[in-house]
């Protein structure tokens, strides 16, 4: 894969993972799906799913560059990533829904 | 409008000549510590045998890490003579024993 | 001086937050246009709107311009009070010679430093430098102002404050400030994590600000952090010069015994020698580095001591594919090209030197993580504005019932400092495209004048927004803040369109080409002035909203 497309790929697992751990949190998860029921177990489900995506986005930029480069990339990335969610929530919070698993609307 | 609520409470702001000896405490202090702690880490890691300028950016390395730790010291302390003793008394014991210690090396 | 600790980091970050955010707008910002400065170059420079180029050959093309330069009349003009007796008319020994550059450069600068005779130091060089065209060795002319690489970086950097190297301390001080500021600012953000990701546009206006405030600040920390500490670490031998004073007689016996390590001469020998083919050398040294798995272009040629007996070759690795700004040094006898020194790996301390360093300087390839560092200094810029509106905002009302002018005050230098630095960097930009290239006789330099019309604009904007800042002392926004988003939408299309009048290279045809520097200067200002036209909008509405919402007055009332 270019590189182009394996970074394109890094910067979306890392907006994929702060997203899922801005829903981890009661208030976001309210912002992003309203009513839907939300438990500790989905939280911490969110949580586990966030990181994990944060570490293929890691990888992603260690494939791409050599390892003190794709460092730098990374936490950048993850910068831009939070920016976006941030934003997201703050004028399209609805947009976030479509990370939330089991939150279709049905109660 | 309310006044916003802070986490910090308002504090009735401090007299100007304390402000002005903790700023130079910081400023002028931390500098001399600063200072001390570079001649000082150069002296001694270049009589261990470290090269020369492997030795000088070390300390500068963690020199201006130390510099940023004395200055919010400087504020944070609850005693200013004790920072002045530190900060100015330190450095200046620091510079003393580089300077010895570059006599005893010279030829 | 306080009860708790919190309370102290709060003064702090406060005040010495207010005090130097004035210093540090410039410095995030101009380093934010930093990242593409010889882009910017570009744009100012028509003439220089080529491909980059390789390390051109040694021998053919830069030989020739290395023996023809001399110091300019200013450089010479400084050096006379450095001197006893007569300056001469030719400076003819020349103590080193050198070329730098990047995959990014499509001009190559050169510097040669000379020995000064009758020097008051015999340590002191005069130094001359040249711009060429790297495919002919065409001088460029030498008042051409490389508005990016000559002005906005050292602006970042210095102040371009150079009397006593004072700008250079400002910006240090204003770093270490900033480290402070971020340190002190986690602690009062009790929140952090739980924060991260908010920002509430709707609710009051200080509680608005202070989302975005922690937002940038909290988003881009690491970032933050890394480069106002390698900013420092840069010029760590400027504000602690130890080895030069304290423990220069320890830094003279490490030369001493580095040059007998080494085998690469401390002095000259006086005696006269040819310089022998430096292309061959560099042949020798790409083939070294392909032979060692890390084949690449020059990025730092020098030339020590030249025709002299002592001269030596030294050919530095360009880091484009790395952290590192050069590398992999290799050293040859000049007379003769035969083989001095293969650096050794860099130590421990070197490579993290060199990556603390060339984090921050950025000469490597990567397009993405560029603009990524334009996003961090953009956000640095959006925390310290944010800081200072929100400390206006949190005390105006107070001050309009005290009668005190603070909020005002700082208000207006708060927009001397956002709106006011952009009005002025675009007001440069046009003053390029305006200038004619041939000025009369008499007139100041082409640059001086560019430079004039940057700070000439920056104090028009100061002028304005004091002049229009009388609402704040009522508690009310300042007029200023939109009409100078106005105005930068104004200049900042202004520029473009200039751009394609003064050069034919519009839009359209640099995105064909693709022309990505100078495209992307130009797509970079209007989306500039399509964000302050939203800003401008925006602003103008919650203006109109405090006004008609000021208790008190009875037409007020009516409408309540």
């Amino acid at each position: 894969m270019p590189d182009a497309l394996m970074l394109a790929a890094a910067l979306l697992a890392a907006g994929t993972g702060m997203g899922w751990l801005a829903l981890a949190m009661d208030v976001h998860w309210e912002q992003a799906c309203g009513d839907a029921p939300h438990s500790p177990a989905r939280a911490q489900g969110l949580r586990i799913a966030g990181a994990l995506s944060l570490g293929v986005s890691l990888g992603l930029c260690l494939a791409v560059d050599h390892p003190s480069m794709a460092a730098l990339v990374w936490v950048m990335i993850l910068a831009a990533a939070t920016l976006v969610v941030a934003f997201t929530l703050t004028w399209r919070p609805r947009w976030l829904a479509v990370l939330a698993w089991g939150a279709d609307g049905k109660p | 409008m309310p006044v916003i609520h802070t986490e910090i409470q308002e504090v009735s702001h401090p007299n100007r000549r304390i402000v002005a000896l903790r700023v130079l405490a910081g400023l002028a202090g931390g500098y001399a510590f600063t200072w001390g702690f570079v001649a000082l880490g150069v002296a001694a890691l270049f009589a261990a045998g470290m090269e020369f300028h492997d030795a000088e950016h070390l300390c500068y390395i963690v020199g201006l890490l130390i510099f940023l730790v004395a200055f919010l010291w400087a504020f944070a302390a609850r005693s200013l003579a004790r920072v002045w003793a530190v900060l100015a008394g330190g450095g200046l014991l620091m510079a003393g024993a580089a300077s010895l210690m570059q006599s005893l090396l010279l030829p | 001086m306080f009860q708790n600790f919190r309370l102290s980091m709060a003064w702090l970050h406060t005040w010495f937050g207010l005090a130097l955010g004035f210093v540090l707008m410039v410095v995030f910002f101009f380093g934010a246009l930093s990242v593409f400065d010889r882009e910017i170059d570009r744009w100012a420079i028509p003439s220089s709107r080529v491909e980059p180029q390789p390390m051109p050959s040694f021998d053919r093309v830069l030989r020739p311009v290395f023996e023809a330069m001399q110091p300019n009349r200013k450089s010479v003009d400084a050096m006379r009070s450095e001197v006893n007796g007569p300056m001469p008319e030719r400076f003819d020994t020349p103590r080193r010679w050198g070329a730098y550059t990047t995959h990014r450069d499509p001009v190559l600068g050169l510097f040669a430093g000379f020995e000064v005779p009758n020097a008051k130091d015999p340590e002191t060089a005069i130094w001359a430098s040249r711009t060429i065209d790297p495919r002919t060795g065409a001088s460029l002319p030498e008042d051409r102002l490389k508005i990016g690489s000559q002005f906005f970086y050292p602006l970042h950097y210095s102040l371009t404050f150079t009397w006593k190297d004072l700008g250079y301390w400002i910006v240090g001080l204003a770093a270490l400030v900033m480290l402070a500021a971020l340190v002190s600012g986690v602690v009062m953000h009790r929140k952090i994590f739980r924060e991260l990701f908010t920002f509430r546009p709707g609710k009051s206006r200080q509680r608005s600000l202070l989302d975005l405030h922690n937002l940038t600040g909290v988003v881009a920390l690491p970032f933050h952090f890394f480069f106002a500490f390698t900013g420092l670490v840069i010029f760590a031998s400027i504000y602690f010069p130890v080895t030069h004073t304290q423990l220069e007689p320890l830094h003279e016996l490490h030369e001493k015994l580095d040059s007998e390590e080494t085998g690469l001469p401390h002095e000259r020998a006086g005696i006269a020698a040819p310089i022998a083919s430096v292309d061959a050398m560099v042949a020798e040294a790409q083939r070294r580095w392909a032979a060692r798995g890390m084949a690449g272009e020059v990025g730092f040629l020098a030339v020590q001591f030249p025709k002299d007996a002592n001269g030596y070759v030294s050919v530095y690795r360009a880091g484009t594919d790395r952290i590192a700004l050069t590398g992999e040094g290799i050293h040859f006898k000049a007379s003769t090209g035969e083989l001095l020194r293969e650096e050794p790996p860099s130590s421990a301390v070197d490579s993290l030197n060199e990556f603390l360093t060339g984090l921050h300087l950025q000469h490597f390839r990567h397009w993405l993580l560029r603009w990524l560092y334009v996003l961090g200094g953009l956000a640095g810029c959006a925390c310290i504005a944010t800081g200072f509106l929100f400390f206006v905002e949190k005390r105006k009302k107070q001050h309009a019932r005290a009668g005190s002018q603070g909020s005002r005050i700082v208000d207006a230098l708060g927009v001397t400092t956002v709106t006011g630095m952009m009005i002025a960097a675009l007001g440069i930009l046009i003053a390029n495209r305006l200038l004619p290239d041939v000025l009369p006789a008499g007139w100041p330099e082409r640059g001086d004048l560019e430079r004039y019309a940057f700070w000439g604009t920056w104090v028009l904007a100061m002028a304005h927004a004091f002049w229009r800042s009388a609402p704040v002392a009522q508690g009310q926004v300042n007029p200023a803040w939109h009409e100078q988003c106005r105005g930068i939408v104004v200049l900042a299309v202004t520029a473009v369109l200039l751009n394609w009048l003064t050069t034919g290279d519009h839009l359209v045809k640099t995105l064909a080409e693709p022309y990505w520097p100078v495209a992307g200067v130009d797509l970079f200002l209007l989306a500039s002035a399509g964000i302050a036209a939203l800003a401008a909008r925006k602003i103008r509405r919650k203006a109109k909203e405090t006004a008609h919402a000021r208790p008190g007055k009875p037409t007020e009332a009516a409408h309540a």
